[in-house]
């Protein structure tokens, strides 16, 4: 047994890699990425690959439109544990970010704990609900756009029976479910609405028999959020003629064209852009910040392929109403007592 | 001992394979569009560049790699093939964060010793499964362990969604675990913690046992020749090797338990990123060296580390960062073992 020889070869390649570094150095001086050098600086943090054309991709697309609008300096990168998230998060405050993102709920503990230490970066958490002087929480106002769908799916349904499917009863997904009921009611005070939840957000085949469960009991428009195991639903309703699905988070509508009648999309780019130029200017109030009504950021957006399956007054009344709300003058009825919004 | 002009071959074909590999990856680099020398430049400043990133981003990263590459390392050394370090860390974390999260109240320094402790005993319940899988029903523990890992990284999803999700039951993770449960750091500014000295501890312990005990000797004798240690050496071979599929259990969930008091401070789903599975690429570089397990594991760190620094300032995206980290670990791997080959047909 020697030991001296892993300690050689570790020796070799730190300084083969040191001499690689000292060659280039000059070179990498001058060439420099887009706005390289400018003072606002933005950095993302993602729990997973850009690559996956939904939660991350979108992120990803706000970076990039940050840097292309606001001229900013960009850096990402993919976190592979909770362990890289505190020091990512320390990284980008030592090296002078403004503005810096972490996607999704799993990075408020880690922001928290490291937006003290810098604060003059302002540190941002997509779904957190953690505050501090310049610590915020981004979410997104999926009520009004859910009521929408409610509208939407009550009108096409000729069961006069709608479902929503979920991952798991999470408070958004409750507070969306909720507006969609309503949002049923409103056009069709007697309609019944079957909710059920998967219990994970990932099990396609699980998602897709909670839909042939509801599909079974008469259901004909099932309102789906639950990410990856909601494609189950839209297989389950290309087995059944007549069955449509509403689509949540990103643009369904591709997904399963000829059953999709629309989605509740949300624009993380425009989300990610908002907050930045607020950053940027100044204006920035850190704290629960939720981007819904008065921008547009959660729209529904009615699949074309399927607009035939949608009767006109109704795509007029939801135009009419979504204008309203990117106006900010749209308020959904009190939620608390549903038998008045029978009665309307 | 190799002879002498045998270690000068090993010596040139280990430089020659990775300043190849250096080469490939910057060839890499640059099809893919990169700046090659910020790349590089980004790794080394990432890993070594500052006292920051030894302490806080390679020595951090080091602590499980060098806990789990000594236990992967002893239980080689004794012909166990213990695979399962990935699983018994993930038991040994949630053991901990268990301890950390129902004994808020305790006292600083009982509550992280009996975190660490529950933690380990975890961890080697978690092996002695295996133990006796192999030795009452020769089930071989390459497999057992491997299946094990999955059942393990289940159960800590379950943990999190069940009964140690965070009260508010959104988010799939526990509670953060009270300050006098998280292991005390090296200053205010660094996140380098107390784990990393205990991994050292264990490495020299381990490596002074190993040579200078009659238990370092029956386990080296066990892993060298079972049936001789059997017959001629009266050992006791399962009970030997019962004892190492402990001792490395202990080891590794001792590392998952540092990994949550010390850098993570709750339990999450993917609190490992498969440090079981490289702590087997740092034990074999270390030719299942206690000692030199201390210097791949810090290697391996500053590769992490320096693969961070790569993305977030050279952007050179996960997937390629990966790819260079596989490549390097091949090369290293692959140099060793012909190293290893050439000596033993010059012995011979």
């Amino acid at each position: 047994m020697s030991r001296a020889r892993p300690f050689s070869t570790a020796l070799n390649i730190v300084a083969a890699l040191a001499l690689l570094a000292c060659g280039h150095d000059r070179a990498s001086q001058a060439i420099d990425s887009t706005h390289a050098g400018s003072s606002f600086k933005v950095a993302l943090l993602t729990p997973g690959p850009i690559s996956d054309q939904s939660w991350n991709a979108g992120a990803y697309q706000g970076l990039l439109r940050i840097r292309d609008s606001l001229g900013a300096q960009v850096s990402h990168i993919q976190t592979k544990t909770p362990a890289d998230f505190e020091e990512n998060f320390r990284q980008y405050g030592a090296q002078g970010y403004t503005l810096v993102i972490g996607h999704g709920s799993e990075f408020q503990d880690a922001a928290k704990r490291v937006a003290p230490e810098f604060p003059k970066t302002t540190y941002v958490t997509t779904s957190g609900a953690t505050t501090g002087p310049n610590l915020a929480g981004l979410s997104f106002g999926f009520a009004e756009p859910s009521y929408f769908a409610g509208m939407l799916a009550a009108s096409v349904s000729k069961t006069g029976k709608i479902g929503a499917i979920a991952g798991q009863e999470i408070p958004p997904v409750a507070e969306s479910f909720r507006a969609y009921a309503q949002g049923a009611r409103a056009v069709n005070p007697a309609i019944k609405i079957v909710t059920s939840y998967i219990g994970n957000w990932d099990d396609v085949s699980a998602g897709k028999e909670q839909a042939l469960a509801q599909i079974a009991q008469g259901v004909d428009v099932i309102f789906q959020n639950a990410d990856a195991a909601g494609l189950g639903v839209f297989q389950a309703a290309r087995e059944h003629a007549g069955t449509y699905v509403i689509g949540s988070n990103s643009n369904q509508n591709g997904v399963a064209p000829d059953v999709t009648l629309g989605s509740v999309v949300i624009d993380l780019p425009l989300a990610f852009l908002t907050v930045a130029k607020e950053v940027k200017d100044g204006t920035f109030k850190p704290g629960l910040v939720v981007l819904g009504s008065g921008t547009r950021v959660v729209t529904l957006v009615l699949n074309p392929t399927l607009a035939s399956k949608i009767p006109n007054t109704m795509r007029s009344r939801i135009d009419s109403l979504q204008a309203e709300m990117v106006a900010g003058k749209f308020q959904l009825p009190a939620a608390s007592d549903s038998s008045a919004h029978a009665k309307s | 001992m190799p002879a002498v002009s045998e270690l000068r071959m090993g010596r040139l074909l280990a430089p020659t394979l990775i300043a190849a590999l250096v080469v490939a990856t910057g060839v890499l680099l640059a099809i893919g569009g990169y700046d090659v020398g910020r790349a590089a430049e980004a790794l080394v400043n990432g890993s070594v560049g500052s006292w920051y990133a030894i302490g806080s981003a390679t020595l951090v990263r080091a602590t499980p790699l060098i806990l789990t590459g000594l236990a992967v390392a002893l239980a080689f050394r004794a012909g166990v093939f213990n695979i399962g370090a990935e699983g018994q860390f993930l038991v040994g974390a949630a053991a901990a964060a268990a301890i950390a999260l129902t004994l808020p109240k305790t006292p600083s320094l009982i509550l992280i010793l009996l975190a660490l402790v529950v933690g380990a005993i975890a961890g080697a319940v978690w092996a002695w499964i295996a133990a006796v899988l192999r030795s009452r029903f020769h089930v071989l523990e390459v497999i057992s362990t491997i299946m094990l890992n999955f059942v393990a990284a289940f159960l800590v999803s379950y943990l999190v969604r069940g009964p140690l999700q965070e009260p508010t039951h959104v988010y799939p993770q526990t509670e953060s675990i009270v300050a006098a449960a998280q292991l005390p750091r090296f200053g205010p500014t660094t996140r380098l913690h107390l784990g990393f000295v205990l991994a050292l501890l264990a490495c020299a312990v381990a490596w002074w046992a190993v040579r200078y005990t009659a238990a370092g000797f029956r386990l080296r004798v066990v892993g060298a020749n079972p049936s001789a240690a059997r017959s001629a050496g009266k050992i006791d071979v399962d009970r030997v090797t019962t004892r190492v599929f402990l001792l490395s259990g202990a080891l590794s969930g001792l590392a998952g338990a540092i990994e949550v008091c010390g850098v993570t401070y709750a339990l999450y789903e993917n609190i490992s990123p498969g440090y079981g599975y490289t702590a087997i690429a740092v034990a074999l570089l270390a030719r299942l060296d206690p000692a030199a397990v201390i210097a791949t594991g810090i290697l391996f760190g500053a590769l992490e580390a320096g693969a961070g620094a790569m993305q977030r300032d050279a952007n050179v995206p996960s997937v390629v960062v990966s790819v260079i980290e596989a490549g390097i670990i091949l090369a290293l791997v692959a140099a060793d073992r012909a190293r290893a080959m050439r000596t033993r047909s010059a012995v011979a």
